[in-house]
């Protein structure tokens, strides 16, 4: 496809447009950098942060994100591209992973996919008009002992049967999870919370790299 | 000195470089792409992968291991033994192109890396026939990632070399790796595109048709290039370079492997800057004039014209009032030639060197480098051979003076006869230096391109691009740098160093090599001249 040619000089952002990174989001990301030796090295704890705080990293956040870190846009979508997790578009309030890998196959899954595609009215990676949804599909969540099994967020639902489906999406609370997360999500992007993150102990051989140097 | 055997056979090899390089040195082709000794080590394409003896975790008893090594990846160690010509390591090779080649497009025919591609080589030399690919191959397109290179991503083999070269060596950061697996494309930014002053050497480096330079693109065959090999005119760094050419025109121009100076890099400004060559307004015939009177006289008369007209007028006005500005265009040769028949007619001529052009600051690379780090440095001194002329004039004594006190003297009318060579690609004669240069009676004015200078003389001859030279140039470090010619002088010209030759009194054809050998029976600077090493055969 040589033959079709697309134009990077073109931005992706308004050079004019405001920041999309509230000055608690930078301060949150800001507030990382004690811990790690360089700031590259908060990339992904701040990609977390930010999608978090905005539902999704887009190009603008992306170059705000770099001019934080000092480390070039390039290296911030690097990162990002590699890991499924990091959405650069926006996304429905809650994301639902469904397992279309060999356990959750046999066990049904396929079927209970079909099913949050009937009752949704969206397809795979699609959002519903709502914006409540959205809907994407996962090699493995890890609980092929409970499989089928369904990620909403990142509350995971087991043994889901296709009849299971109407009430999971109903529940308001389809989302919450019993287990705190670590602190460093859990707290709000506050410019007080900026102070409260611990530091972290460098393990041996991070000092035996230091002391080699 | 290490000495380790590569399939039986005992060779020495520098400490510590990887055991690719000792073997791509020693003259294996070793088959290659993400290892480059200007860039770290990723050992992220396997296709270097080699059989080497250990040690058994247990028993410690020497052994070959069982899995093939990264070659690229492991340092030599004295008595170490590794083995390349075996069935594992070529049915390694052999599932490595395959592997290339799966979403590698057919496009050879219209792709301009054809004839000097990494893949095609090692396709023909270490690959299989036959692909076991069923699917459909994927189809990236084609980026438009600068203002000078596109990016056809179909075509690339992720050694991520253009990655590592903007992180490490010129330390812009524009390429990244985006997307993962059989998706991993080699992207931009959006809107902030390729575009520093040594960007050009990723096409260099790029082992496949990925990364082509949009100067070059479509021009030429390049199987139908002729190669020279030369200096860069562009600054006072001296890059060694080699000059592709065809039919009389430069295609383009490629670094050469040069230790200590340009290492395996050039920069942009020199690596396009050549484009002057072309220019029309060049000037193509030696003209003479005798009052009103302008000829275009057969180059075998010139040196007699000269010499009659010069010998003449020190009769006439003396030898003071001879003056000449040399060029730090021209190379030492030429100023050699040409400060020996200066002398010879006038010894107590006064000599000059024309304007140092300077722009800007020095550029350091990676950006923001200082000291031991700084790996690449484009000069603010454009022009190749400063240090050249000053060894010259300093070899030569006698009347000597600058530039500025050269035009105020000649404003002064203190010169009645003056040799001004010019050879800047840009324009370089200032108002000021025309009117002084007005007021000389016999007025012999030597350049590229039409000037100011040249309604008033009465010699123009004119003056030959680099790429159509033969000297050396001398660089900041003090390196005598010979290159060699490579197109033909515009129909009509003839090289400097050939009619210099002749007018200083040699009969013959002109050679930088045998009048190096004449300067160095005076200047004994010249009798070596650096010379880069030759780069093994296989290594890329």
């Amino acid at each position: 496809m040589s033959w079709k040619t697309v134009n990077r000089n073109e931005p992706a952002i308004n050079p004019d447009a405001p920041p999309i990174l509230s000055e608690a989001l930078g301060n949150k990301i800001r507030s990382l950098f004690p811990r790690y030796d360089t700031k590259r090295a908060v990339l992904l704890p701040a990609l977390h942060i930010v999608q978090d705080g905005l539902g999704h990293i887009s190009w603008q956040a992306m170059k705000e994100i770099a001019d934080i870190l000092e480390i070039h846009p390039s290296d911030v979508i690097d990162t990002i591209s590699f890991y499924t997790h990091f959405w650069t578009h926006p996304k429905g309030q809650k994301v639902i992973t469904a397992c279309r890998s060999v356990s959750c196959e046999t066990m049904g899954g396929a079927d209970v996919l079909e099913e949050l595609k009937k009752q949704l009215g969206i397809g795979e990676h699609e959002t519903t008009p709502d914006g409540r949804f959205s809907l994407v599909t996962e090699e493995c969540l890890a609980g092929c002992d409970h499989a089928p099994c369904l990620l909403i967020n990142e509350k995971m639902h087991k043994c889901v049967k296709v009849e299971d489906v109407g009430r999971i999406l109903a529940d308001d609370n389809n989302d919450k999870i019993d287990h705190k997360r670590s602190d460093l999500f859990d707290a709000p992007a506050t410019d007080a919370g900026a102070k409260d993150v611990p530091g972290l102990e460098s393990t041996s051989d991070v000092a035996e790299m230091k002391a080699s140097d | 000195m290490a000495k380790i055997i590569i399939d039986g056979q005992e060779i020495e090899c520098r400490d510590n470089v990887p055991v690719l390089q000792a073997a791509v040195d020693a003259g294996w082709d070793v088959p290659h792409y993400c290892y480059h000794p200007g860039l770290s080590i990723a050992a992220s394409c396997r296709l270097c992968l080699m059989e080497m003896k250990m040690p058994h975790p247990q028993t410690k008893e020497m052994g070959w291991a069982p899995k093939l090594i990264p070659s690229c990846q492991t340092p030599v160690r004295d008595g170490m033994e590794v083995r390349f010509a075996t069935d594992k390591v070529q049915q390694n090779q052999k599932n490595c192109m395959e592997f290339f080649l799966l979403n590698h497009p057919l496009d050879c025919p219209v792709c301009d890396q054809a004839g000097e591609c990494h893949l095609q080589d090692y396709s023909y030399k270490f690959g299989q026939p036959e692909s076991r690919m069923v699917d459909q191959k994927l189809k990236n397109p084609k980026k438009d990632i600068g203002p000078s290179t596109l990016l056809y991503s179909d075509r690339c083999v992720m050694c991520t070399r253009c990655v590592r070269f903007t992180d490490e060596v010129s330390g812009t950061h524009e390429l990244g790796l985006v997307n993962r697996g059989s998706r991993l494309e080699i992207d931009v930014f959006p809107g902030l595109p390729l575009d520093n002053p040594m960007q050009g050497n990723v096409v260099d480096i790029c082992p496949v048709g990925c990364l082509l330079d949009k100067d070059f693109l479509f021009q030429r065959r390049v199987w139908e290039l002729s190669s020279a090999t030369s200096i860069c005119p562009g600054c006072a760094t001296g890059c060694a370079i080699r000059i592709d050419h065809a039919d009389d025109k430069v295609y383009r121009l490629k670094p050469r492997y040069n230790p200590g100076v340009n290492d395996w890099w050039m920069c942009d400004e020199g690596r396009f800057g050549f484009k002057y060559i072309e220019d029309a307004k060049r000037v193509t015939s030696p003209i003479v004039r005798r009052g009103l009177d302008a000829t275009s006289p057969e180059w075998a008369d010139i040196p007699e014209i000269v010499e009659f007209r010069f010998e003449q007028h020190v009769r006439q006005h003396g030898g003071e009032k001879l003056g000449a500005v040399l060029s730090p265009f021209m190379s030492c040769e030429e100023a050699w030639l040409l400060i020996e028949f200066l002398r010879e007619a006038a010894p107590e001529c006064t000599l000059a060197m024309g304007p140092v052009p300077m722009e800007g600051d020095d550029q350091s690379f990676p950006v923001g480098s200082s000291g031991d780090d700084i790996k690449f440095t484009i000069l603010k001194e454009k022009c190749p051979n400063r240090r050249g002329i000053e060894m010259l004039l300093e070899a030569a004594g006698g009347n000597q003076c600058s530039f500025d006190e050269f035009v105020e003297k000649a404003g002064k009318a203190e010169f009645t006869a003056a040799w001004i060579v010019g050879g800047y690609p840009k324009e370089w004669v200032t108002k000021d230096f025309a009117k002084a240069a007005g007021k000389i009676e016999l007025l012999v004015v030597q350049d590229l391109m039409q000037n100011a200078l040249m309604t008033s003389s009465a010699f123009v001859f004119p003056a030959c691009a680099w790429a159509e030279r033969e000297g050396s140039f001398v660089n900041t470090a003090g390196q005598i740098q010979p290159f060699d010619w490579a197109t033909n002088p515009p129909e009509g010209a003839r090289r400097d160093g050939q009619y210099l030759y002749e007018i200083a009194g040699y009969a013959g054809l002109y050679s930088g090599e045998r009048v190096r050998e004449l300067m160095a029976e005076k200047i004994p600077a010249f009798k070596e001249v650096h010379q880069p090493p030759v780069r093994p055969v296989h290594a890329h």
